[in-house]
């Protein structure tokens, strides 16, 4: 396993290579750049260059190139234009929140979609499987930013139950945690419950027709107890799969989600960053972010060597 | 022996800005307490208050910060943190005296060392460095005395050095001879820095050694007798519309920045919720670039100048919330030029138009738009242009990108030929930002204008107020006879408060200080 590990890990070098040199192209052809934005609209062109001297942006590219890289492999991701702060600092403030919504969120669309795609699987082709299924469908067509505002006016503007916006820590509060965190995640949750949901039924369908499982039926088990123990065990490595996928989405889904819900996570930094021109934090940004998907799909990888002994063996 | 004048407070007797004219609760009671939070919608590029003209920075920065002069409710520069200045009669020497007993957020005394060492940083790095470019030298005779030395004559020092755009803020010695963006918030502004969490808020907290100037007897635009009785102002940055709105219903929010038109519509029964009208808030314009292409012939810009109808951009691009106003200075301000004449321009003339084209041999050339999707005023002023400039007969390619990507293709000599551009601060300020824009090497129709140049060359060095009005009439008459730009109206904003913030009045900036919970 250890050996697995260790391929995986070198083989994301490549990947983080790529994503960074791709990113760090884009920075140069988009136009635009941070001087002017700190400049002010109606800067002139001459107030815009001199800005631009004074944070040093008039060097070549190839020359930021090379020192962005010589930090990276010193562990420093450069330090933000805008923000007066180095960039690794600047994610690891903003991780919490954006991996507080993206867990929470992934957690509750496993928590609901799993067992809804195993009652469908349980009632194929009668009403609970086309009511599932349907809800599914809806919830994977809804965007999640329409998803938050409508949340917003229900929950927060009618009802008054949560909070339309902001984040409070776990550390300083945790009621006021899961009360600001409930909304985002919420609707991000939605959009991830359908494709969990319509994975494990067709895959837990699939499972259902084997002959383990028709043995565990002849053993006498309830229909509950074989499609929680003995079908799911099963399906879980196509479950697993969408899941680590459904990471990856949510992780995009919180750049929108934050900034509905005015958010201070590494979405709303990057998106900042983008519109300003801040390219050490996009640079940056992008970097841990593609690390951290690159991590999560290693946890797949390594969950389903536990989930299935028979992946154990072949590793 | 020099004449000297004083221009200190009441001296002019400038008519102000026509800014909605909203009760000062003189004799009402202030009560202290409570976190108010604010929300605004976009973060700062900064909140280095000498190095941004970004809007946002300055509703953060006006509340810690002050200038030797600032600007009154009518927009007239007005003493702060000086007493008065006496300026030479050859308009070479101005000298300021300091108010005594001002204390920085750090409890140290502020001195003129304080004041030069500002002034001085602001000449290197500040938003509207230019302004101080005709100084010579920043002399400190004592403690409580700047004087300015002049290069050159500009009569306009004053309206430059009391301008919000970027302030002229003034900060400890120790702090100026730090780099842009790297500087401590140490100012002397009724609010001290708390914290600042980048794309979440900015708190400040009550500073409770604030010494208000007692030459006035209330709040005055961003001058006055300052009274912070707040404990805490939380500016929250949220660039969500709907969100911001539905905080504010919920109460989670007390003042918003801006609210929509149509949301203030729906809000108009709900008794929770205060709106207030700025109107003026900024000019609606459309920029042309007199350089290259198609516009670059004064026929075709003519010609474009007929067939646009100023009034249908403006009531869709504002939501119905402008006033026609061909004037490139606000009505009832100092340098206003007149509108004499120039109401044939708000109405459209497709035949001149067209006739315009044919006279000028038009044969379909792509005319390229240019627009960001960010500000609804620049988006809807872009479309609803080019959809009127099709109808005239022009080929038009409106070009949507995001803003940097706007403001970066608009400093360039080719490639588009309009640009919507909502002008804020700059009329406000007065005539100096306005004909700048257009003036110097790289103005903003991108080809310098002789006459231009010369109206910005009166306007810096005409020591007679007529004759720098006579300055800024010209140049407005060059704008419309040359069609080098066209303006479309006048704009507004809305602002909001829930209803137990009480005294609050609407400005440039939501002005925390002299408001309080019921």
């Amino acid at each position: 396993m250890l050996r697995l590990i260790i391929l995986r890990l070198l083989a994301a070098v490549p990947v983080l290579l790529v994503v960074s040199l791709i990113t760090f192209g884009l920075t140069l052809l988009v136009p635009g750049d941070i001087a002017s934005e700190m400049a002010g609209p109606t800067a002139t062109a001459a107030d815009v260059q001199r800005v631009r001297v004074e944070l040093g942006l008039d060097q070549p590219p190839l020359a930021r190139m090379v020192q962005w890289y010589g930090g990276v492999l010193r562990g420093d991701l450069g330090r933000s234009i805008l923000l007066n702060q180095s960039v690794g600092q600047a994610v690891l403030e903003r991780l919490p929140v954006t991996l507080s919504l993206t867990f929470v969120a992934l957690a509750l669309a496993c928590l609901i979609g799993i067992p809804a795609g195993l009652l469908a699987a349980a009632k194929a082709r009668r009403w609970p499987d086309q009511v599932t299924m349907a809800s599914a469908m809806v919830g994977l067509s809804v965007p999640d930013f329409w998803l938050g505002l409508v949340f917003i006016w229900v929950f927060g503007v009618q009802l008054h139950w949560l909070p339309t916006g902001g984040f409070v820590a776990p550390s300083v509060d945790f009621v006021g945690w899961l009360r600001s965190i409930a909304l985002p995640a919420g609707s991000l949750a939605l959009t991830q419950l359908g494709p969990i949901a319509r994975m494990t039924r067709s895959a837990a369908l699939e499972v259902a027709g084997s002959d383990f499982i028709r043995t565990a039926r002849a053993k006498g088990l309830t229909e509950p107890r074989v499609f929680t123990r003995h079908v799911l065990a099963g399906a879980m490595v196509p479950i697993l799969t969408v899941v680590g996928i459904g990471f990856g989405l949510s992780l995009g889904g919180a750049l929108v989600v934050e900034q509905v819900f005015s958010l201070p996570g590494v979405g709303r930094l990057v998106i900042g960053a983008v519109l300003r021109r801040d390219w050490p934090v996009i640079q940056g940004g992008l970097l841990l972010t593609t690390c951290i998907f690159v991590l999560v799909n290693l946890l797949v990888d390594l969950l389903y060597l536990w989930v299935d002994p028979r992946l154990r063996e072949t590793a | 022996m020099l004449r000297r004048r004083t221009f200190a407070k009441g001296i002019t007797a400038a008519a102000a800005l026509p800014l909605p004219a909203i009760a000062q609760s003189v004799g009402q009671q202030g009560r202290k307490g409570g976190d108010v939070i604010v929300a605004m919608t976009a973060a700062p590029p900064t909140i280095d208050a000498m190095a941004t003209t970004a809007q946002a920075a300055r509703n953060i920065s006006m509340h810690m910060f002050e200038s030797l002069y600032t600007r009154d409710e009518g927009a007239n520069p007005k003493p702060e943190l000086a007493e008065g200045v006496d300026i030479a009669a050859d308009g070479m020497t101005y000298t300021f005296k300091l108010r005594g007993g001002v204390k920085f957020h750090n409890g140290k005394t502020m001195t003129s060392a304080d004041a030069k060492a500002s002034m001085e940083r602001y000449a290197k790095l500040g938003g509207s460095k230019d302004a101080l470019k005709a100084v010579a030298a920043f002399e400190t005779p004592n403690a409580s005395t700047l004087v300015l030395k002049m290069g050159s004559i500009f009569p306009g020092l004053i309206e430059a050095i009391s301008s919000p755009r970027a302030p002229f803020v003034i900060v400890p010695e120790e702090e100026c001879g730090k780099a842009l963006g790297q500087i401590g918030n140490i100012g002397t502004g009724p609010f001290q820095f708390g914290e600042y969490k980048p794309d979440s808020h900015v708190r400040m907290t009550r500073y409770d050694g604030y010494a208000p100037n007692t030459a006035y007897d209330k709040r005055d635009g961003f001058t006055g007798k300052k009274t912070a009785y707040f404990d805490s102002v939380t500016i929250r940055i949220m660039p969500e519309a709907g969100a911001r709105t539905a905080g504010l219903q919920t109460g989670e929010l007390h003042v918003l920045e801006t609210l929509d038109v149509a949301a203030a519509k729906r809000l108009k029964d709900d008794k929770g919720v205060k709106t207030y009208t700025m109107m003026p808030w900024a000019f609606l314009t459309l920029m042309m670039n007199n350089n290259w292409g198609l516009t670059a012939n004064p026929a075709i810009r003519k010609a474009i100048q007929a067939a646009l109808e100023v009034e249908e951009i403006a009531a869709i691009a504002s939501d119905g919330l402008y006033r026609l106003d061909p004037s490139w200075q606000y009505p009832g301000t100092n340098y206003f030029p007149g509108v004499d004449g120039l109401d044939v321009y708000m109405k459209p003339n497709q035949a001149k138009a067209k006739a315009g084209l044919a006279a000028a041999g038009y044969k379909g050339e792509e005319l390229q738009v240019i627009c960001d999707s960010s500000i609804k005023w620049h988006l809807d002023s872009g479309t609803v242009a080019a959809q009127q400039l099709r109808a005239a007969g022009f080929t038009v390619k409106l070009n949507v990108m995001d803003w940097p990507t706007v403001n970066a293709a608009r400093v360039k000599p080719e490639g588009w030929n309009l640009w919507p551009l909502a002008m804020g601060i700059e009329p406000y300020e007065g005539p100096y930002n306005v004909v700048g824009f257009f003036a110097g090497s790289l103005p903003v129709q991108i080809k310098p204008d002789a006459v231009i140049e010369d109206c910005n060359k009166r306007l810096a060095t005409q020591l007679k107020l007529e004759d720098r009005k006579a300055a800024v009439k010209m140049f407005q008459d060059r704008l419309y006879d040359q069609a080098i730009a066209v303006k479309v109206a006048d704009i507004g904003v809305i602002q909001a408060t829930r209803s137990n913030v009480m005294n609050y009045a609407p400005y440039r900036t939501q002005r925390m200080w002299d408001c309080w919970f019921a």
